[in-house]
């Protein structure tokens, strides 16, 4: 190779790094466009925000991958109002590894896909983090099955404890949970002489929790066996898109994924309506989940440390942010369920309270 | 040229042929064809891998041009770019040079040069290349317990420092492999010749072995970087943000160093885990961004592999002249 030939590429390097340290204004030519439009329809809502200038500063928001992507919404939309001032870093590594950084002191606020366990609420108090807990949304957990599968429609939480309970472990065939469905009283239709293959979250998610405590607490407190686990012999994923896969992947598949990513991907996977035990089989949609009627839904909250809150009025103003009409749309923009008005003004009354 | 190779060819095929009476060597046949048949195979999944990768990142760029390369994370697929992902990338890069290179390399010629071969030495070669196996989530436990928790005052926390040493400690035992074969490989007539004029073990070490052994020792960090790049694990447990990383205006460089960050192997991980839904703009997923967002990696690992393969060539054309 000759010497021109390397200069070319050293220099193409050169080029490369100068080109990423031009990254830090974001203002992408791709993105002015966008943010012009997102401006306009700032313009046309009625605004909570405008008024005196918002408080500037660094917010760090950790917790559920659930409810990230509304909290990476609302933060992009406090970088808009506040003109850059207001920095909202977001992360999702899941409910559970949220709370240990929150009760850490690593993080402002942490998201969460269920209320905070007494054990993790412990380690807070331990460590003298005291905080707010505000409900933002509602999320139904989709039960869920492949296109194909014409011969499961309904399913009773006996039916979901007899394929998916602690007790189901070895059950490679639906009908192998025939017995225990039928002796727990299930009413769903017969199941299928079918294979068996699960996808589904694993325990560090807040879905995995979500899951077993609505379906499963009442009768595994009744058998005595442990009222918090599942079967462990499943396909368990963190990633949303690999249970997805996993459920589209076989013809007699069964698996449970947040309703956000149900409602992006339905041309591969079947809900299956679930009957929380009165005969009512009942599909998952934002109507059936924002008025309770659908049995798997599950609220979503956000928890705000209060040491830090009292430090930064950052995380004030993003919090305010959040609960304000332009905040809280960002709910279903993201494709979960817009809380109750009733709900909402509790957890504004909350906050409201919290700050007197 | 062309005449010799071919009349070379035929004298090997007939000798060959007169030793083993003309007998038909079916058995060779078959090994060759398998052998061949290996090579294809690992050729075929490489190309269907890369143009899978490559058809799905075609339309991202022409669709959204630079604005993928200079945008931030996002909440939508027409707005998110991988910009931070690439900074994050060359600031952790850069430490892994600034540190691990001196480091790896000094200590590959002292093995090889200054140290006695004894016992103690073997024990510690071999120790290094047991080393240089452990996987990498192992060295990601040890950031996070030494330079997140232990040494936060020093690194930030969870802070491209931390990632930087983290990885550099990764690629360490891979450099002072590679630098003492590159030092081993240098033959010892040229040091002998060294000595025989007078020239002290620092002159030798300085004027003939490392220059000899520049290329060798050239590659096996460039490669080292590469590996860095790539690394996900470690940067997991240490904590590079997924969904959205923001700034004040105005951060000066030690403050990014010390601040939150993201890499490219987490920008990819991050977008895995998002919910399809095209963007209205655009209509590309999260998906599509993805498969871009691995061509840009891989051109990033692509271009310090050239420049290496360039300084190589330098050094070794030195050499020669």
């Amino acid at each position: 190779m000759n010497k021109s030939t390397g200069r070319l590429v050293l220099a193409s390097i050169a080029g490369l790094s100068l080109f990423a340290a031009a990254c830090g204004d974001d203002e992408g030519a791709d993105e002015a466009t966008t943010t012009e439009a997102a401006a306009t329809t700032v313009a046309d809502a009625p605004t909570t925000t405008a008024g005196p200038a918002i408080a500037g500063g660094e917010v760090f928001v950790t917790g559920s991958s659930t409810v990230e992507p509304i909290a990476v919404l609302v933060g992009e939309l406090a970088d808009e109002v506040s003109g850059g001032e207001l920095a909202v870093t977001v992360e999702g590594p899941g409910t559970g590894d949220g709370f240990k950084k929150f009760c850490d002191g690593e993080a402002d606020v942490s998201d969460a896909s269920r209320k905070i366990k007494d054990e993790e609420a412990a380690v807070c108090a331990g460590t003298g983090i005291t905080f707010i807990e505000l409900e933002i949304g509602i999320d139904g957990i989709t039960v869920a099955t492949s296109p194909n599968n014409d011969a499961v429609t309904c399913l009773d939480f006996a039916a979901l404890y007899a394929l998916i309970g602690p007790e189901a472990e070895g059950f490679s065939n639906w009908s192998d949970a025939q017995a225990l469905a039928t002796e727990l009283g299930s009413t769903s239709a017969a199941f299928p002489d079918a294979d068996l293959v699960i996808t589904g979250p694993g325990p560090e998610s807040g879905t995995y929790d979500s899951f077993i405590e609505i379906a499963f607490k009442k009768i595994a407190e009744g058998r005595g066996t442990d009222p918090k686990a599942a079967r462990n012999d499943y396909t368990q994923s963190p990633n949303d898109n690999v249970i997805v896969e996993g459920i589209e992947g076989s013809d007699s598949s069964l698996g449970w994924v947040g309703f956000a990513y149900y409602e992006a991907e339905q041309a591969r996977m079947k809900a299956i309506e679930v009957d929380k035990g009165d005969g009512v089989c009942v599909a998952p949609t934002v109507d059936t989940i924002a008025d309770g009627s659908y049995p798997l839904s599950r609220s979503l909250y956000m928890y705000v440390n209060e040491q830090k809150l009292a430090e930064n009025p950052a995380i004030g103003a993003y919090v305010d942010l959040f609960l304000s009409d332009e905040g809280i749309a960002k709910v279903s923009e993201a494709g979960y369920v817009d809380i109750p008005a009733d709900r909402l003004e509790a957890s504004r009354a909350t906050w409201a309270h919290a700050n007197a | 040229m062309a005449l010799t190779a071919s009349i070379s060819t035929s004298t090997t095929a007939s000798v060959r042929a007169g030793l083993t009476e003309s007998k038909r060597d079916v058995k060779g046949y078959v090994f060759a064809g398998a052998l061949l048949a290996c090579l294809l195979l690992a050729l075929f999944v490489l190309t269907v891998l890369m143009w899978d990768v490559i058809a799905s990142a075609i339309p991202v760029f022409d669709k959204r041009s630079t604005g993928f390369l200079v945008n931030d994370l996002a909440s939508s697929p027409d707005k998110a770019g991988v910009s931070q992902g690439i900074w994050g990338s060359l600031m952790i890069a850069a430490f892994v040079v600034v540190l691990a290179f001196p480091v790896g390399i000094f200590a590959g010629v002292y093995l090889e040069e200054y140290a006695k071969s004894n016992r103690l030495t073997r024990f510690i070669e071999l120790n290094i290349r047991n080393l240089a196996g452990v996987p990498s989530v192992v060295y990601g436990i040890l950031g996070l317990v030494v330079f997140v928790q232990g040494l936060s005052w020093l690194t930030g926390g969870r802070s491209v420092i931390a990632a930087g040493i983290t990885l550099a400690i990764l690629v360490l035992p891979i450099i002072i492999i590679t630098t003492s074969e590159a030092v081993r490989a240098v033959p010892s007539g040229l040091r002998e010749a060294g000595f025989g004029v007078g020239a002290t073990q620092w002159e030798v070490t300085r004027d003939h072995v490392l220059p000899y052994a520049a290329p060798g020792i050239l590659t096996g960090t460039m490669l080292a970087v590469a590996r860095a790049l790539g690394e996900a694990a470690p940067l997991l447990l240490i904590g590079a943000i997924t969904g959205r990383l923001a700034s004040l205006p105005g951060e000066s460089i030690v403050e990014q160093l010390k601040g939150k960050f993201t890499a490219m192997p987490i920008v990819i991980y991050g977008w895995a885990n998002e919910v399809n839904k095209p963007g209205k703009r655009t209509g590309l997923t999260f998906e599509d961004l993805n498969a871009a967002a691995i061509v840009v990696l891989l051109a990033m690992v692509l271009l310090l592999n050239g420049a290496a393969i360039l300084l190589r060539n330098r050094f070794e054309k030195r050499r020669q002249g």
